[in-house]
Order: structure tokens, then C-alpha cells, then sequence
């Protein structure tokens, strides 16, 4: 399917936000102004933008660890630079800096975080799936109509995940009640340093839905067209009540692991292969080639994008930090815990 | 009005009404709705409301995972770990996430559920059946672990609980099921963290919960007949404990017992003990006495399972060993 072009002009923009987003993150962790961890996904926009533009803002997003793309997306426009300054442990980042690059959510925008444990999210998003399950079959307030659509869930969940026993406990489960699920398996080859075929005996990790009978696809995760064609077309299967699919983006993320891992495990010769495949240059191409898009107006989606990213930057460095004693805030709902 | 209830058919009357009032609970776990529990203690919730019962899979963590889920949507999960002991294969989702919902999203939203656990020792059913689970779990901050000990506060403790807007992890002790008492049929709440004072004494502070509470009155009353004075304290919410009440009484009585059902290592004996000792240590009479388990797993046989699990003669001998110090 090929997009119409101002909706592939918008998800390039959307892609060119997230590399750039991540470039800038991966600049300031190392040079140790961002604290902690940060797993990057640069090469893996395609998945992550298109699987957000496939879906509502209404939709429940569970993004990854690996998922500063899809958290960013998520958010509108005025609280990305929030989702940044989270990143940066700062009072103004949505979680106000309690949560950082591995927790970031934001509720409203029905991004719901991620928990920092491999497959954790997997089943968490049962509940979230369950929920309009739930109100439509009791016929409760704003879900009498019968021919409503339910809200979907979309999981993302790596190569790796597919590992841990939740994955089977939460496809099973959902299969057989027929969730709004959609798990999206981004698969980038590696689980920190052992490839996906050293971990799973299937050649394609969809094969892996099957057994549950639940449709099983396996795109190109770099070709943000065929992300959001498959995507769609499991979300309309979920909203419409007929269960969970299971997509296979397959991908290649550029840098290490985590920010400073050199990434030695590697074959020579793999990640020029893959940057050769970089999603935001199929993208342009296409942009380019198809659609008639000039050289000029590419480098002014790359200017207005700088912009915001500077602006986000800018937003981040001078915001403050929080306060220490705030770290005992929200232990309990309703109930106080003591600080020094 | 009062009349006489099972500590089983209170959970169950306590859901029930909650369930009228509340069409945002609802109840999942295995063979929870049709078969209404394998200990029967949700029955007749799927009759009433087939879509508010689920019988799920074997999956402890998808049980739990949902539960958290749809708790942040609104909804107020009830579900049920058949054995206690099943904890184990789902501890990520209640330590790592339950626990950590309220913290994680600033207390926009939160893990209100509520987990009922089958739990404790003494029905001869060996250590996959049989542990008291608590430990495990008092020092995540975060979660809620409450402990009834009678029909009356079975009832009133599971409102309190499904209303509470945190994680609960509401223990029922097996062997206290087919206990009876009195429970009044409108629906009421029983406020968590305050611990009950069920007795009131001066010489002697013996804090008890669960089936450990029946040892802690029995005693009281043998201990009176020899002119000693024994308070009873039952937490009722075990973690975080009313530190307070508990200060309180052993600073009044400057004696110390702890009648608890599991291992003597970690447990909430050794947490009261460390309070007291580091708090009001001035205060104390007498070295403080946990009476527990061994240290060892729950064994089958039941003359091995009496001879690990504290006995009603332990506590005597505890009250007699802090009165002569």
C-alpha cells in the first residue's frame, strides 16, 4: 500500500523528530549530563512512528524500553519537549524526572510507560485491552452502543522479550477472549548481544503467534508504509472485537545496546548493510522520486525539525531539578510516607 | 443487624454487596466463576453476573497483569491466587508494577486491586501449599498486605480493601474459613492500617494475626488465672503495621510477644522487634520473645508439620519466660 503523499510527508517529519530526538539524547548521556541508562532506537524509527500514526490517541500504548520514538509520537506536539526533560531527570519532564528514559508515560496521551523488566508490559497490557472488553460487555456508561469499536492496546516487545514465559501467558490469554491486542515485536536482531536466532528455534519469530492462532505477520520494519498498512488493518481486527495480531517489524538498531556499548558482537559489514536500509532514506526517496517532493523542501522539514529539537534541548538544560524530598511523594495513594 | 457468618461466607457476602454497589469490581482467578472458587468462596457471583467473573488460564502473571491494567483504567480487579504460595510466579507483576504503579504514573492512577491469597500452614499440605507469604513481600514499598483474623473482619477488611485506592494483597488463612462469628448483613468498611487493640492488659504486650490470634486470646486467658495481664494487639493491615498502637501498648506493658505462623527469619516479628528496640528501648522489661516456625519449609507429615509450626505451649512458655526475666 503506498500512503497518500502528505501522510508520508507527515510521518517523515515524524521520523526526522525521533532521530534527531535521539541524536541529542545520545550527545548529553555521553557526556554524562543525562544520568543513568538510555537505550536508543536510531534505525528504528519506521516501526515506532508508524505504529503510533496506525493508531488512536485514544489507543493504549505500552512503548518498550527501547521506545523514545514511540513515547515522543505519542505525546502531542506541546508536551514533547516535556518528554525530554523527563529524560534528563528534570522537575518538568512528564513524570517530573521520577521515572526517566525507562518509564516515561504520559496518561493522558494514553502512553501507559514501560517497567524496566522484559515482558513485564506484555501482560500489563491484558488490563488495558480488558477494560473496554469489560464496559462493553456490562453495557456500562458509553459503551451501550454494540456496535462500538473498543479501544486498542498496542504492545511493543523485542526480539528478546519473546524469551520470557509472560509472552505465552499473555497471548494465550488474549487469544482465547479475543483482546484488542496488538503485540509488536520489533525485531532488531539482537537481545543486548545474542541474536534472535541463537535464542528462538524459529526462523521468523511470527511463527511464533500461530500456535495461538492469532494472525502473525512479518514486515519490513524500515518501510514505515507496510508498518502502518499492517498495523491498521490489527487495529480495525481488534476494535471490531475479533482479537489480537501478532507483527514482526524486522529492524536493526544502530548503536549498542545501551548508550557506550560498542556493539562488538556485530559481523563486519551488518550495520552498513542495514544503514544502507535506513528508514527515513526510504522514506525520502520516495518522497523524492514518487512524489515530486524538492531537495529544499526536504531540508525544510530538516530545519523546522532542528528547531524544535533545539528547543527541546534548550528547555531541558534550564530546567530544574527535582526537589529530593519529592521522592516520597506518590509511594501510596492517600497515604504519606516519611522523608528524612 | 448481626448474625452469626463463616469467615468463608463473609469474604463472600463482603463481595457480593460490594458488587451491587459497584459495577466497576469484578472478580478473575482460576475456576473463580463457574466452579465459584476451589475453596467456594466466590460462588455465585458468575450466576449473577456472568460478564464480572472470569475463570482465567493457569497464568498467575497474566491474572495479575490484567488486574493491574484495567486498574488504571478505572476498573477494581478482585483476584484470586488460589495458594498464597503461587506469589512466586507472578512476583514481578505485584512487586514491579502493583507496587509501583501510583509511584511510577505520580499518582494520576494506581493498582487498585485487590489479590485475595490463600495462605498459611496446619492442613497438611506440605510447602507448595502451606508458607505464609508476607515476608515476601513487606519490604516493597508500595504495596498493602492485610490479614484478617475473624468473620467480622473478613468482611469488613475485603470492603476496605477493594475501596482502598492502593494494592492489597488480602491473605485468607485456610484454616480459618470454616471459623464463625458475628457479622452484620449491611455492607461496611474496616478502616486499613489501624491495628485492633482486642484486648486490653498491662503487663504483657502479644501482638498476633490470623490464626495466631486465637493462641494470643487463649493464652490471656490462662495467663489470667495466674494474675498476669496480657494485651492483645491484631494488626489487621501487617504492612505498613500501625507502629503506633504497637509503641503504645509496649511502652504501657514493657513486655513483648510476637505469635507469628511463619519462618522466624525476616519475618514482621523481627520488624516489630527492631521498632521497639530501636524506638523504646528505655521502656522494656524484658528481651522481647518471637514465638514462630522453624526455619525450615512446611513438611508434610503432620507430626513433622506440628513440630515446625509455633504451638499454643510456645506462647505459654513465652509469657512465662518475659514475666521471670
Amino acid at each position: 500500500m503506498a500512503l497518500a503523499k502528505e501522510r508520508l510527508w507527515k510521518v517523515y517529519r515524524d521520523m526526522v523528530l525521533i532521530r534527531r530526538f535521539e541524536e541529542e539524547v545520545e550527545k548529553y548521556a555521553q557526556n554524562g549530563t543525562i544520568p543513568g541508562f538510555i537505550h536508543l532506537s536510531i534505525g528504528q524509527e519506521a516501526a515506532q512512528a508508524g505504529v503510533v500514526e496506525a493508531l488512536k490517541y485514544t489507543d493504549y500504548k505500552f512503548p518498550d524500553h527501547r521506545g523514545h520514538g514511540a513515547i515522543v509520537l505519542s505525546s502531542p506536539p506541546e508536551r514533547r519537549k516535556n518528554c525530554m526533560s523527563e529524560i534528563f531527570a528534570k522537575e518538568t519532564g512528564v513524570n517530573h524526572g521520577r521515572g526517566g528514559s525507562m518509564h516515561v508515560n504520559d496518561l493522558e496521551a494514553r502512553n501507559m510507560g514501560f517497567n524496566g523488566i522484559q515482558g513485564s508490559t506484555v501482560v500489563t497490557a491484558l488490563g488495558t485491552a480488558f477494560d473496554s472488553y469489560y464496559r462493553k460487555a456490562n453495557k456500562m456508561a458509553g459503551w451501550e452502543d454494540e456496535n462500538k469499536d473498543l479501544d486498542v492496546t498496542a504492545v511493543f516487545m523485542g526480539d528478546g522479550t519473546l524469551g520470557e514465559g509472560t509472552c505465552h501467558e499473555s497471548m494465550n490469554l488474549a487469544a482465547t477472549w479475543k483482546l484488542p491486542l496488538i503485540y509488536c515485536l520489533i525485531n532488531n536482531h539482537y537481545a543486548i548481544s545474542t541474536h534472535y536466532t541463537e535464542s528462538h528455534p524459529q526462523k521468523e519469530l511470527k511463527t511464533w503467534g500461530e500456535g495461538y492462532e492469532v494472525p502473525s505477520y512479518r514486515v519490513d520494519g524500515n518501510d514505515i508504509e507496510a508498518v502502518i498498512e499492517i498495523t491498521e488493518e490489527a487495529a480495525e481486527r481488534a476494535r471490531k472485537g475479533k482479537g489480537p495480531t501478532l507483527i514482526e517489524f524486522m529492524t536493526y538498531r544502530w548503536q549498542g545496546h545501551f548508550s557506550g556499548d560498542p556493539a562488538a558482537y556485530r559481523p563486519d559489514g551488518e550495520l552498513e548493510k542495514w544503514q544502507a536500509n535506513c528508514p527515513l532514506l526510504l522514506a525520502k526517496k520516495k518522497l523524492m522520486e514518487v512524489h515530486g517532493y524538492s531537495k529544499e523542501e526536504i531540508d525544510a522539514v530538516h530545519a523546522e525539525v532542528e528547531e524544535k529539537i533545539q528547543g527541546y534541548v534548550k528547555f531541558s538544560l534550564e530546567s530544574p531539578s527535582p526537589k529530593a524530598e519529592d521522592a516520597v511523594k506518590h509511594v501510596y495513594m492517600d497515604r504519606v510516607v516519611e522523608g528524612r | 443487624m448481626s448474625r452469626k457468618l463463616t469467615f468463608s461466607g463473609a469474604i463472600n457476602e463482603a463481595l457480593h454487596q460490594e458488587m451491587e454497589r459497584d459495577e466497576t469490581v469484578f472478580i478473575l482467578g482460576e475456576d473463580v466463576a463457574k466452579m465459584g472458587g476451589d475453596f467456594g468462596i466466590t460462588r455465585g457471583i458468575w450466576l449473577k453476573w456472568p460478564h464480572r467473573a472470569y475463570d482465567t488460564p493457569l497464568s498467575e502473571q497474566a491474572i495479575i497483569g490484567l488486574s493491574n491494567g484495567a486498574a488504571v483504567c478505572g476498573l477494581k480487579p478482585v483476584a484470586e491466587l488460589m495458594f498464597a504460595d503461587f506469589v512466586g510466579v507472578c512476583y514481578d507483576q505485584i512487586i514491579n508494577n502493583s507496587a509501583k504503579l501510583a509511584y511510577m504514573y505520580d499518582g494520576e492512577a494506581s493498582a487498585q486491586i485487590v489479590v485475595r491469597a490463600v495462605t498459611g500452614g496446619g492442613i497438611r499440605c506440605a510447602y507448595h501449599h502451606s508458607q505464609c507469604i508476607e515476608p515476601w513481600l513487606m519490604n516493597i514499598p508500595g504495596l498493602v498486605i492485610v490479614a484478617p483474623s475473624t468473620p467480622y473482619e473478613a468482611k469488613g477488611l475485603l470492603v476496605g480493601s477493594i475501596r482502598n485506592r492502593n494494592p492489597v494483597i488480602y491473605l485468607e488463612h485456610k484454616l480459618l474459613y470454616n471459623k464463625k462469628g458475628d457479622v452484620p448483613e449491611e455492607l461496611y468498611e474496616i478502616e486499613l492500617f489501624k491495628a485492633n487493640v482486642v484486648r486490653e492488659g498491662k503487663d504483657i504486650t502479644m501482638v498476633a494475626a490470623m490464626t495466631m490470634l486465637d493462641y494470643a486470646e487463649r493464652a490471656a486467658v490462662e495467663m489470667e488465672k495466674e494474675g498476669i495481664s496480657v494485651e492483645i494487639i491484631n494488626p489487621m493491615t501487617l504492612f505498613p503495621l500501625d507502629k503506633e498502637t504497637i509503641m503504645d501498648s509496649v511502652a504501657k506493658t514493657g513486655r513483648l510477644i510476637v505469635v507469628q505462623e511463619g519462618p522466624k527469619v525476616m519475618g514482621y516479628a523481627a520488624e516489630i522487634g527492631s521498632m521497639v528496640a530501636e524506638d523504646i528501648f528505655e521502656y522494656l522489661k524484658a528481651p522481647l520473645k518471637r514465638v514462630t516456625s522453624l526455619d525450615t519449609p512446611v513438611p508434610f507429615a503432620p507430626v513433622q508439620e506440628d513440630y515446625v509450626l509455633p504451638q499454643y505451649d510456645d506462647v505459654i512458655k513465652a509469657c512465662h519466660e518475659v514475666m521471670t526475666f
